[in-house]
């Protein structure tokens, strides 16, 4: 019997041991930045968790930086699985020293303190040198956590053969986008449509409210504003609830193998997209080359620029390394120095973040594959146009998983847009409140 | 002591004392697994589901504080509709699903029991294959045979005049459910053989010799004896549905149908990895925990109760 007791007594303290170690529970990262003791000759090892394939500029900044040398690890995409695993190692205190980090999901990081405070080591002297809006991003209460890589101005990309042979204006209203999406449909013979609406993808969507001039998030003091139901955000709703119950557009994903499908045989003739979006239609429609334009975004009022912005990274620098000094040193020379810049647009990772002058970058050459066009210069007016005051919440991708949970429901014929946005704000709202901040609805 | 009582004392002592350490020496592997896998982790759910995060500072951005939470969390994920929604949806699955699965499994069984030795083994193993497959290739292989414009399926039925789409609102939970029986009815088939394996054969002569034929050496011989293999995989397959996550998870990214909230599992799984709220992702945890339970003992106190009325 005495042993059994003792047996129990062990078992009990077994148990119990969790609840004492969780005493020392940690909200958010498990270990914070510190700076190691730099030791002359040895080498300081970097790892970067991305999933741009960037590895080409991180060897040449190897190849000239021999003593501090920078591993890349490619990891899933963002949502995907990418920051599912970030979120994983912060709260194991072993997190990488750097990670890609869109600008939308830097309040999520923010909020588990997951990033490392830059402004001690130095950051805010470098900000000069990179685009303000972008560079406002990463920062938080005056301190700066992020460095910026680059943007995502929307555009129209188009079919000029198609557009021609169907002898369609190129559309520069919305109204005249919708007259456009009726043409289409009876000059292809019912084989064309003027977009795909992608059924879930409210980073997509979000960028027409956002053009429009809404703000789906904003502060007042220390609360969360949602508003997803203002006026801007419901006369985008009715436009493409209409456009969606008219059957006008196609309801097919984005990226995926049907949407690339579509983009190559003119199912799809043109599509409202990111400046980053080039390396995608060229690489997966390669039997359309020369064919395609760039123009501006469709207009509420003719004659304004009004713009958006879809997608843009950050290179942070996580809660936990031992050389933040080292990481913001790489982080910044990634996105400035003009060799890595050159190699990065190759690699398609999207607008950069420092100050361009296009006609001395790569961006600034004619293509072959829009026709000869120097599109970039198209989105450099959508990127000066673009409203930056549009805020993210700390709950981004949760929330706009509401908004894509719903959405889909409308492609696929259940109520519309509108209704679908304000059932969104309510769950919005909630999740804001779940995770023990002040929030409420604009209206 | 007396002869009376040292006649009856060695039997209880035998199954008290002396076995008592010999025993635990036996299970201490598995209970020190068992203690470290299964308890501790049960326990530090249930320790975090108690818990939350105080925030402070301007929105809620300085230095955050966890703090005792009460049962917030758990009155939080009640308050989620879409949370409660999931439920329903795999209850309803399971309502279906597990019926047809087990009614499936049972026949094919039956029949097997009725095929000769050697065939038997090889058509065994083919049912039990799919069982081999990991649920996510499986997903990934049936995926392929449910979008539109890729599927052979599609191509056929679209032949004959149909127009089907398994992904869409209203078919998407039966394309899993589909999904779900092809994996696991061969599984549940092999555990109802075995169960038919131990039946003695002299209970079929003797029903031979009484004029049984197939059928009711069937009916009534094997249908009765397999009935604790059939509660066994018919508890396994509840506890199974409720805890439905990688296929919905796989099949997510090409059918929008399937909400972050679609089963409670992959809720709770949002909440922790893509939300970053491990306290309300323990709270749907421990929920959807009890929530199986509560559904694996009540079936079983149901067959027990009506096999007591049996009696």
């Amino acid at each position: 019997m005495p042993t059994r007791r003792r047996l129990l007594a062990a078992t009990a303290a077994a148990a119990a041991s969790p609840a004492l170690a969780a005493c020392g529970e940690q909200a958010g990262a498990a270990r914070m930045t510190k700076q190691a003791r730099r030791v002359p000759g040895r080498r300081v090892n970097l790892v970067f968790w991305t999933w741009v394939p960037l590895q080409k500029a991180v060897a040449l900044w190897n190849k000239h930086n021999p003593d501090i040398h920078v591993t890349v690890q490619t990891v899933p995409a963002n949502t995907s699985g990418g920051y599912q695993k970030m979120h994983a190692a912060l709260k194991a205190g072993d997190p990488p020293d750097l990670a890609q980090i869109e600008y939308y999901a830097l309040p999520e990081f923010m909020l588990v303190r997951g990033l490392t405070e830059l402004s001690a080591y130095g950051a805010d002297r470098l900000k000069d040198t990179y685009v303000d809006w972008q560079w406002q991003q990463g920062v938080f209460a005056g301190r700066t956590y992020a460095i910026p890589q680059g943007s995502g101005p929307m555009g129209f990309f188009y079919r000029a053969d198609l557009y021609d042979r169907w002898d369609i204006q190129v559309p520069r209203t919305w109204d005249a986008f919708r007259q456009a999406a009726m043409k289409i449909r009876k000059r292809s013979g019912g084989k064309s449509y003027i977009t795909a609406f992608p059924p879930v993808n409210a980073q997509w969507f979000a960028s027409f409210p956002w053009q429009r001039g809404a703000h789906w998030v904003r502060t007042e003091g220390n609360t969360w504003v949602v508003d997803l139901t203002s006026e801007e955000t419901r006369q985008v709703a009715d436009f493409w609830d209409g456009m969606v119950r008219d059957k006008l557009v196609a309801p097919i994903q984005d990226s995926q193998s049907s949407f690339f499908k579509g983009l190559q045989t003119g199912q799809i003739a043109s599509w409202l997209g990111a400046q980053w979006q080039d390396a995608l239609i060229r690489g997966n429609a390669p039997g359309t080359k020369g064919k395609w334009r760039v123009a501006e975004m469709p207009q509420w009022e003719r004659g304004e620029h009004a713009s958006a912005n879809w997608g843009g990274s950050s290179t942070a620098i996580l809660q936990g390394t031992r050389h933040p000094r080292e990481a913001l040193k790489f982080a910044h020379w990634l996105n400035t120095d003009p060799a890595s810049i050159e190699l990065l647009v190759e690699a398609g990772y999207g607008w950069p973040s420092v100050e361009l002058e296009l006609e001395k970058s790569p961006l600034g050459k004619p293509d072959p594959f829009f026709g000869g066009q120097v599109y970039n210069e198209v989105f450099q007016v959508s990127d000066r146009n673009v409203d930056t005051s549009w805020r993210f919440s700390p709950t981004t991708t949760q929330s706009y998983a509401h908004i894509q949970d719903n959405s889909g429901r409308v492609v696929a014929g259940h109520g519309t847009l509108q209704d679908a946005l304000a059932d969104a704000q309510t769950k919005f709202v909630d999740d804001l409140r779940a995770k023990g901040l002040d929030a409420r609805s604009a209206r | 002591m007396t002869p009376s009582s040292t006649r009856r004392k060695p039997a209880a002592r035998r199954r008290s004392a002396r076995p008592d350490r010999k025993a635990w020496t036996f299970l201490g592997p598995f209970l020190a697994v068992y203690l470290f896998a299964m308890i501790l982790p049960i326990c530090y759910a249930i320790y975090q589901s108690l818990l939350k995060v105080e925030r402070s500072g301007p929105l809620g951005l300085g230095e955050p504080k966890v703090t005792f939470a009460g049962l917030e969390n758990y009155t939080l994920a009640l308050e989620q509709t879409a949370f409660l929604e999931g439920f329903g949806r795999v209850l309803l699955f399971g309502a279906v699903q597990v019926p047809v699965m087990l009614l499936l499994a049972l026949v094919l069984a039956l029949l097997l029991d009725q095929v000769k030795d050697r065939w038997a083994g090889l058509l065994r193993a083919t049912y039990f294959l799919p069982y081999g497959i990991p649920g996510v290739i499986a997903t990934l292989l049936w995926g392929f045979l449910y979008v539109p414009g890729i599927s052979p399926i599609n191509d056929l039925l679209a032949e004959l005049g149909f127009q089907p789409d398994f992904l869409g609102y209203d078919s998407v939970l039966w394309s899993i459910a589909n999904i779900v029986v092809w994996e696991f009815t061969g599984y549940n088939m092999l555990i109802i053989v075995a169960q038919l394996k131990s039946i003695p054969q002299e209970l079929y002569e003797a029903a031979r010799i009484d004029g049984a034929g197939p059928w009711q050496v069937a009916l009534r011989i094997k249908l009765p004896l397999v009935r604790p293999a059939l509660i066994l995989t018919c508890v396994f397959s509840i506890i199974g549905t409720m805890q439905l996550f990688a296929e919905p998870l796989v099949l997510k990214k090409l059918a929008p149908a399937v909400t972050n909230d679609y089963t409670p599992n992959l809720s709770a799984y949002f909440d922790a990895f893509a939300n970053a709220n491990v306290y309300l992702a323990a709270a749907k945890s421990v929920l959807l925990a009890v929530a199986a339970m509560v559904l694996s003992f009540g079936f079983l106190s149901l067959v027990g109760r009506s096999r007591k009325e049996d009696r």
